[in-house]
């Protein structure tokens, strides 16, 4: 069954340049990326309970290092064959995660925070300011040379460069779990002190999950610059810092493959509904803030306790729960979607805007009944929500 | 001549204005089971705590064997030989109770940070977490995350962790806490058999136990040695009846 989903999840994502348009590769490109730099941040965070607030730092130090490789190439300086390049953005993101990583694991929980908050703050100040490396406001620039054959001109070639290096790097972290210094890494979250009277250097094992996850961020970071043959200081800047921790909170961190259902998922629906929307940020930090609200598990932690559910339980005593559940979501999303469109317009057209064009319907901005409907439709989100989960758990005392 | 395992030279710590060890001597000499008692706050935990690198010393100097040890880091305390275990129970709760117990061994067998196979693979290291195991009568509970066994059987990991690392010095700070007399029992009778050719000094309450497991007793109260010599002679000891055995079931 594993197996069987695995099989088949490799053959979807080989297919996908056969299937789809350059505008849908690219979208499961970032989609890849995303998903391969939130795994990364959850090493530290899912094993060694380091939560780091500045991950951009080397993400984008992997974006970096990949263009320069680029231009070397394309200057005739380097050798390199492209599909390898962002290996060297993977190295240069391990090497600051080395030097990071070794100062801001002197401290754990919120001083670690601060810390990586801190370098990524650093450096993105430092790619405003040093053109010569960071290339200023334009950023750098560099083309995919051709190698063996292939041009790399269309998506879809570029495409299999960033599958041939995510699957591997996900599948490798996954391993990492389950080695010795995975394991320890489990027990530091767990106990730091304790490991130490075991004959751990806490701090070393600690300095070797930050080194191992800056280089799997650096590698997602290095396999957009390829595909983007541009790069600028921007890649240091808070959102990439704080879009990562949100994938990977709302997709669930206690699961291996949490961080890739929110890092896909969000991706894939900002991408689907950037023509609706220019407000998609705000919309998954509403999603980030009512999942921390009731759910703080996440996604994956939902997924599978429904799915333990659905195993042991006949599925008409289901209805009741799935129906609920799906309501409670549906007025979550109608509220967030309310309030965030109005309150945009309304705050971005000042007094000059009267009324607004939602859900087919005009609504006044005056009028109290156009605030009174999120209102009620949250209140009535939170009671179908609170029922689902007196709900769940009543089955679930059941089945145990 | 038996010599000196663990070697206290005028030690003293504060916190803050409170004086919770006062400038104090002590010798645990080879080879013997060496018990720490006095009644609640006397300073046991924070003696157990100074000699193991948890906690920093205000004064005096720590040796073991000969080597002094005050300063140095508790990982480096540990390799030279010396392993303890806790009064509240420190376990790894996400980890089963046999991955706990691995944590402790890899160490031993140099495999601390090494990535290149699954920790299950090192079949010296299954074979040893196997009888650990055993031995704390776990066997049968060995994948249970830590977090959800019981109260005693988190007693007995946390005495499983200690013996982990095979030290030739084990400090065990009230081991059979909150357990039941059977469970108690076991627990001396483990002891009794891993302190042979160890030095082991242990914190206990339960004046049976000490009596019936230990050479040597010490004393303390508030902070200060009371009393130090052989078991027998403790018990004797006007002084030490008055200031703690008389009290005994206040702890
Ligand atoms: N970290 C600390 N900060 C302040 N006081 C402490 C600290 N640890 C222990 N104490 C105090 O030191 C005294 C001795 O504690 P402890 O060594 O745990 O006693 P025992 O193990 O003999 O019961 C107690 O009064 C306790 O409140
Ligand atoms: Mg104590």
């Amino acid at each position: 069954m594993k197996w069987l989903a695995i099989a088949a999840a490799t053959i979807g994502l080989l297919l996908v340049p056969v299937l789809f348009g350059d505008r849908f590769v690219f979208v499961f490109i970032q989609m890849l990326t995303a998903s391969l730099f939130a795994l990364a941040f959850n090493l530290l965070w899912r094993h060694t309970r380091l939560l780091s607030f500045g991950h951009a730092a080397h993400f984008g130090a992997g974006m970096f290092a990949t263009i320069h490789l680029m231009r070397l190439a394309e200057a005739n300086v380097l050798a390199v064959p492209l599909p390898l390049i962002p290996l060297g953005g993977a190295l240069a993101a391990c090497l600051l995660g080395v030097v990071a990583g070794y100062f801001a694991t002197v401290r754990t929980g919120t001083y670690f925070a601060m810390i990586t908050l801190a370098v990524a703050e650093l450096i993105y100040a430092l790619g405003s300011q040093w053109e010569a490396l960071f290339g200023g406001e334009a950023g750098l620039s560099s083309m995919r040379l051709p190698w063996a054959g292939w041009t790399f001109a269309t998506t879809g070639e570029v495409y299999y460069i960033v599958l041939g290096w995510v699957v591997p790097a996900a599948a490798a972290l996954y391993f990492v779990g389950l080695t010795p210094l995975g394991r320890l890494a489990f027990a530091i979250g767990d106990d730091e002190t304790r490991v130490r009277f075991l004959g751990y250097n806490a701090h070393r094992a600690k300095t070797m999950v930050f080194a191992l996850s800056a280089f799997h961020a650096g590698l997602a970071g290095g396999l957009l610059a390829l595909v983007n043959e541009n790069v600028n200081y921007g890649a240091f800047g808070g959102t990439v810092s704080a879009s990562v921790v949100l994938h990977t909170f709302i997709g669930g961190s206690g699961v291996f493959l949490g961080p890739v259902i929110g890092a896909a998922g969000l991706t894939l629906l900002g991408a689907l509904l950037s023509d609706v929307t220019r407000l998609w940020l705000l919309y998954v930090g509403a999603a980030f803030v009512l999942m921390m609200l009731y759910s703080p598990e996440g996604l994956a932690a939902l997924f599978i306790a429904n799915l333990r559910l659905w195993r042991e339980l006949p599925w008409p005593s289901l209805v009741r729960l799935n129906l609920l559940g799906g309501l409670a979501v549906l007025a979550f999303v109608c509220t967030t979607v309310f309030v965030v469109e109005l309150a945009a317009r309304a705050l971005t057209e000042g007094a000059s805007a009267t009324a607004v064009v939602l859900f087919g319907t005009t609504w006044s901005l005056s009028s109290p009944v156009t605030w009174a409907i999120p209102i009620a439709l949250a209140l009535a989100g939170h009671v179908a929500l609170k029922a689902a989960i007196r709900q769940r758990r009543r089955l679930e005392d059941a089945v145990a | 001549m038996t010599s000196a395992v663990i070697s206290l030279q005028g030690i003293a710590k504060c916190f803050g204005s409170l004086e919770v060890i006062r400038h104090l001597d002590l010798d645990v000499l080879e080879g013997e089971r060496h018990a720490l008692i006095g009644p609640n706050g006397a300073g046991k935990s924070t003696l157990v705590g100074m000699i193991s690198g948890l906690i920093p010393l205000s004064a005096g100097a720590i040796f073991l064997n000969g080597r002094r040890i005050d300063g140095l880091a508790p990982e480096r305390i540990n390799r030279l030989g010396l392993g303890r275990s806790f009064q509240i129970t420190r376990i790894f709760p996400r980890l089963s109770a046999q991955e706990n117990l691995r944590i402790g061994v890899m160490a031993r067998h140099g495999i601390r940070y090494s990535l290149f196979r699954p920790a299950t693979a090192y079949s010296a290291v299954a074979r040893e977490v196997e009888a650990l195991l055993a031995k704390v009568r776990l066997d049968g509970r060995a994948g249970v995350v830590a977090g959800e066994l019981s109260y005693s059987e988190q007693r007995a990991l946390e005495l499983g962790m200690a013996l982990a690392s095979e030290p030739k010095v084990l400090l065990l700070d009230e081991p059979t806490a909150g357990m039941s007399r059977d469970e108690a029992d076991h627990v001396v009778d483990l002891i009794r058999t891993i302190a042979i050719g160890r030095t082991v000094l242990i914190v206990e309450h339960d004046m049976d136990v000490v009596f019936s497991l230990c050479d040597r007793v010490t004393v303390l109260a508030y902070g200060e040695l009371i009393a130090s010599g052989p078991a027998a002679e403790i018990r004797r000891n006007a002084r030490v009846q008055e200031a703690y055995l008389g009290t005994e079931h206040v702890a």
